[in-house]
């Protein structure tokens, strides 16, 4: 038994080649590959993890914006609903206040209006009212009724004051007797002589004639008239009639 | 039948002879190199089933590593896993008919065994220094210096007579089985040999890193133990 110490060697060259060339072409490749890729295993991990944690984060951000709009939804739903209630209240108030205007101006206005109405008819019917009794008066016995008003004239007169009687004793113009007919010489000396009475003097005299007097006899002087007719009655009854409305 | 304790020379490359075991060295480095560079081509981060079984031959030699070292497996990688495969192919080249594997030859063995004695060597200045691995020999103490020497040899001296014994002796007993019962009658015993190929591949790999492992921690600076949190028990009782 010997040892062939060039073979020895030549094996040991070749050992150390094989080595050397696996190393190169097997075992740092190979091992390259498995820590390239649990490099990244590792970084898509903290990459995940990284994610996770920001979508985490983003998650509560998202919940807590979520939380505040609610809230936010529910106060302006409240400010809303309050702000539509006191809208409504005051419209309703606003209403309630135009309505009772529009009914106190329509009642108001209907007041006016039935007054004026009732007036118009009350100032109709007098007139005619008095239509009608003149028409009643104009059938009554002339004479008759101008008698009556003779005396009523005598009357009145004598009810004047002294003032007012002395006035028609010193019309210097004299006075106007106004009748409805035209009168003659004897009713006009019988009455000449009836004032004459009545007045304790004889004024001068001018007769004339008014058939919108109906029935009477008036004095006129250019400051004073004594009115006895029917005319003036009416008027006075009508007058009053109106102004008790 | 020749012995297989002769080199069988096949011819002469100027004063270096050419035996067949080196010729069979030759051929295994051609097909590991060629294979590796072709398996180890396209590697890529999704790996396919080819690249999965590189990456299972790899993962399986660190955790190997890992656990005789305690240290990383890259820097003994290349080594270590390149011993064990050339180891396994050299040795499974028997059942080829007609090879004789190179680790039948005691030239080859002791080659590999001198390329462990030497990478001891440097492993051991790389880690520790040239101090550091000097002082590895004094260890635990002074005394033990011309012994350590004497070991280093020595287990070294048994890393490849192991190796030698063992694939050889297969050999020869499978050579003799076959010219004395037939033809058929050794494969039994070829199966046998593939086990003890694969368990002396990896007896020999594993001691490689053993002593390696030894020689680094050996070499590497001593760390004071630091003193007790807790005051000892006798200062406590007084």
């Amino acid at each position: 038994m010997s040892i062939d110490f060039w073979s020895l060697g030549l094996q040991a060259v070749n050992v150390t080649i094989l080595i050397w060339l696996l190393s190169r072409f097997f075992w740092r490749p190979v091992a390259a590959a498995i820590k390239k890729r649990q490099d990244t295993v590792s970084r898509l991990l903290n990459d995940a993890q990284t994610a996770k944690t920001n979508a985490d984060a983003i998650l509560a951000e998202v919940t807590t914006a979520r939380e505040g709009i609610a809230a936010e939804r529910e106060t302006m739903l409240t400010d809303a609903a309050q702000k539509a209630e006191s809208a409504a209240n005051l419209a309703l108030v606003n209403a309630q206040k135009q309505a009772q205007t529009l009914i106190d101006t329509a009642q108001l206005e209907s007041t006016r209006t039935a007054d004026a109405l009732r007036a118009e008819l009350t100032e109709q019917a007098t007139l005619l009212a008095v239509n009608i009794a003149q028409k009643l008066l104009s059938r009554l016995d002339t004479a008759v009724v101008q008698s009556a008003f003779v005396g009523l004239l005598v009357e009145a007169i004598g009810a004047l004051s002294a003032e007012d009687r002395e006035s028609l004793r010193a019309a210097n113009q004299g006075i106007e007797l106004v009748g409805t007919l035209d009168l003659n010489d004897q009713e006009k000396a019988s009455l000449s002589q009836a004032l004459s009475q009545a007045l304790g003097s004889s004024p001068a005299l001018t007769f004339l004639s008014n058939p919108e007097l109906i029935a009477g006899l008036e004095i006129r002087t250019p400051h004073f008239a004594l009115h006895n007719s029917w005319q003036s009655d009416l008027a006075t009854i009508a007058k009053a009639l109106n102004h008790a409305e | 039948m020749n012995s297989p304790l002769q080199a069988n020379v096949l011819f002469q490359l100027g004063p270096v002879p050419i035996t067949e075991a080196v010729i069979t060295t030759w051929a295994i480095m051609v097909i590991l190199i060629l294979g590796s560079f072709l398996l180890a081509r396209h590697l890529d981060t999704l790996p396919g089933k080819r690249q999965a079984i590189l990456e299972l031959i790899v993962a399986t030699l660190d955790i190997q590593i890992r656990e005789t070292s305690g240290a990383a497996p890259a820097p003994y990688r290349g080594f270590i896993g390149t011993l064990f495969l050339f180891i396994l192919i050299a040795n499974w080249s028997s059942l080829i008919p007609g090879i004789t594997p190179p680790t039948a030859q005691l030239e080859t063995d002791a080659a590999l065994a001198i390329l462990v004695f030497l990478s001891i060597i440097w492993f051991g200045i790389s880690k520790g220094g040239v101090r550091g691995y000097f002082k590895s020999f004094a260890a635990p103490n002074l005394i033990m210096i011309p012994l350590n020497i004497l070991e280093s040899v020595t287990r070294i001296f048994s890393m490849f007579v192991r190796l030698f014994g063992n694939v050889m002796s297969g050999v020869f007993v499978i050579g003799i089985v076959a010219s004395l019962a037939g033809l058929l009658v050794p494969i039994p015993l070829m199966a046998l040999d593939l086990l003890t190929g694969l368990v002396q591949a990896y007896i020999f790999a594993v001691l490689a890193m053993v002593f390696i492992t030894a020689t680094v921690e050996e070499s590497q600076p001593t760390v004071k133990d630091s003193p007790p949190a807790s005051p000892p028990l006798e200062e406590r009782e007084s």
